[in-house]
């Protein structure tokens, strides 16, 4: 049996991640949605690894206008302020990290994670990775999925 | 005396949020992408009375920065808080034992690392909270 993450507990650690970060003033709103919100050219993903106790990864993808709108509010820059990829890069990575480091301390370690992994694009996967759990949500109307694989 | 503080994290985005919460305590600030760096900067004259140091950082981690920090004598008052998401026990309670004063898991509040400065004795003027 391959033990997993919760899915509430996934759910509790992004909205403890964005009310902290990116504030209360927007919800992040619980959307399933099973094909997947994301178009390969209009997505942002970022991965961080788990190994120890526990073997796993966590990804979050989301859409280009919400990877663009959480960098602006992390890094307190106004909509005239241009950004460059390495930009969203970092905060999509540091998001991930906070989300993967809170989801590494529910499981059993000890563990090590690694550095945060970010692609414009989906997030790909190791053939030997199957999806454990996953959180689909909207804020300010844009698609963010947080996914776990573990081995299978 | 305005007090210094350095932030040490390899993520742009965590130093502009820690360094809005810092200087609004009217500390001066410093940042570094790793504990290489953030030795570096202070070898060549910064000297912080507190270091916020992410864990997971490359070149150099966290951890490594605070027993590199705390074999200096000179560099013995530097208060030195780790921010991270690193929360297994195991490594709170090495930090801790390798010289860290405070540890804060991301994500946090702004309130939350006042409070930890408060407890420190710390405000940026200089002056114990």
């Amino acid at each position: 049996m391959t033990i997993a993450p919760e899915m509430t507990d996934v759910h509790a650690i992004v909205e403890q991640v964005w009310s902290s970060f990116l504030g209360d003033e927007e919800p992040l709103l619980p959307a399933y949605d099973a094909d997947g919100p994301f178009g390969a050219d209009d997505a942002w993903s970022s991965a961080v690894s788990i190994h120890g106790g526990w073997t796993g990864t966590v990804t979050i993808e989301l859409s280009k206008n919400l990877a663009f709108s959480l960098t602006r509010l992390m890094m307190a820059m106004d909509e005239s302020e241009a950004l460059d990829d390495a930009e969203v890069a970092d905060a999509v990575g540091e998001l991930v990290n906070m989300v993967g480091g809170n989801i590494k301390s529910l499981m059993p370690g000890p563990s090590a994670l690694t550095l945060p992994v970010v692609a414009a694009g989906r997030a790909a996967h190791s053939s030997d990775l199957r999806e454990v759990s996953r959180f689909d949500a909207r804020w300010a109307g844009e698609p963010v999925r947080v996914s776990v694989h573990s081995p299978s | 005396m305005t007090q210094r503080a350095m932030i040490i994290d390899d993520s742009r985005a965590m130093r502009s949020i820690l360094r809005r919460i810092i200087t609004g305590l009217d500390f001066e600030t410093a940042e570094a992408g790793h504990g290489q760096e953030a030795l570096d900067l202070m070898e060549a004259g910064f000297a912080p009375d507190l270091c916020l140091i992410d864990w997971n950082m490359p070149v150099m981690d966290g951890y490594t920065f605070i027993t590199e920090v705390r074999k200096r004598p000179e560099w013995r008052n530097v208060t030195l808080m780790m921010v991270t998401t690193e929360s297994e026990q195991g490594q709170i309670v090495k930090a801790l034992a390798a010289g860290a004063h405070e540890y804060v898991i991301k994500p946090f509040t702004p309130d939350a690392i006042v409070e930890k400065l408060e407890l420190l004795g710390l405000s940026g003027k200089g002056i114990p909270a």
